[in-house]
């Protein structure tokens, strides 16, 4: 069979079923990240922040409940969008919670912390 | 007229089947094979050399998954573009120009991807129309400057309507279909493809299992320029 057609069909195949399942390669849970995060993108403000805030704590949520890494960045993102509502202390809490997750995270967690203003926030 | 169609057909079918068009993926990339092989990659926001502005934001928010589930450490896009543009820099292009140390300094990145909207058309033939995207992706070490991985994917989708028999609903049909297309599975798709390429990552369960697959159509490697 042309490789083509075969790595189409294999791609949509697997994308078909993305929303609501983990990883074949590494069994994270993505939920609907990209959705609630072009939402936010292209209509900016409190709603659609709120809303990608609740999907990143939902992808934490059920990651946690069904023993499976929390994927790279959530925790990281979480904080970053925490923070910028203003929830210091909460987002603190989740860039810390990042570096346990992925120790490689360390280096771009401290530049973030900095870049927030959040080196003297203690949780 | 069908006699020429099938013959074009069969030529690319069997050039397609030559042995020397693909390579394993050790063969294409081997650097991805040693300690040269990143962790944590930076996603520089998408370089968009089309006319569609809303493209990047498709690209954007699509990529960190399938880079984390290939097994790397991607480092969150829209964080990486916030940071930059606090410093002045509002443009991938000119990220393009800065030594890639940066981001090891920055980040601790080990390697950076630059991604290219290369297309994204939507071309109409009055009752037939079609979405046609194409992207170019580059990793980059920070430490050595080499080129670690590329390759571009390019999809087409038929975004014509159903015919309704009469041709002015036919028009306004398809007009509607190809406007309210949604666009963020075509990218995630385009992003798919692409990754069929590329080796996996420390945190995949295919990590160093799958240097000889025979998946790099050299085409697409070589179409993918820096």
């Amino acid at each position: 069979m042309n490789k083509f057609l075969l790595a189409f069909f294999t791609v949509s195949a697997l994308l078909i079923t993305g929303c609501t399942t983990t990883n074949a390669n590494t069994g994270y849970y993505w939920g609907n990240y990209s959705g609630t995060l072009y939402s936010l993108k292209t209509s900016p403000g409190k709603n659609s922040l709120d809303k990608h805030i609740e999907e990143l704590q939902s992808i934490i949520d059920y990651s946690n409940k069904k023993g499976i890494r929390v994927p790279p960045g959530v925790h990281a993102e979480l904080g970053y969008r925490l923070a910028q509502t203003n929830r210091n202390s909460d987002a603190k809490a989740e860039l810390n919670k990042e570096i346990i997750t992925y120790p490689e995270s360390r280096p771009f967690i401290e530049r973030v912390t900095i870049f927030l203003g959040l080196e003297g926030i203690y949780e | 007229m069908n006699k020429l169609i099938l013959a074009s057909a069969a030529l690319i079918f069997f050039a397609g089947c030559a042995s020397n068009q693909w390579q394993t993926k050790i063969e294409a990339f081997p650097a991805m094979y040693d300690d040269r092989q990143p962790i944590t990659i930076v996603v520089v926001p998408a370089i968009n050399k089309t006319t569609a502005a809303s493209a990047s934001n498709y690209f954007n928010v699509t990529i960190t998954e399938p880079v984390a589930n290939q097994g790397y450490y991607p480092i969150p896009v829209e964080i990486v573009r916030d940071i930059f543009l606090k410093e002045g820099i509002v443009d991938s292009q000119m990220i393009k120009g800065m030594p890639t140390s940066i981001f090891n300094k920055n980040f601790g990145a080990d390697a950076v991807l630059f991604v290219t909207i290369q297309k994204w058309d939507t071309s109409y033939a009055v009752i037939a129309a079609n979405v046609s995207v194409g992207m170019e992706y580059v990793l980059i070490s920070t430490t050595t400057n080499e080129i670690l991985w590329k390759y571009s994917a390019t999809i087409v989708v038929d975004t014509s309507a159903q015919s309704s028999g009469f041709i002015l609903a036919d028009i306004i049909s398809t007009a509607i279909t190809t406007a309210t297309t949604d666009y963020v599975p075509i990218a995630k798709n385009v992003n798919a493809q692409a990754f069929i390429a590329l080796p996996h990552g420390k945190y995949s369960k295919q990590h160093r299992t799958d240097m000889d697959e025979n998946v790099v159509y050299k085409v697409l490697k070589d179409a993918a320029v820096d």
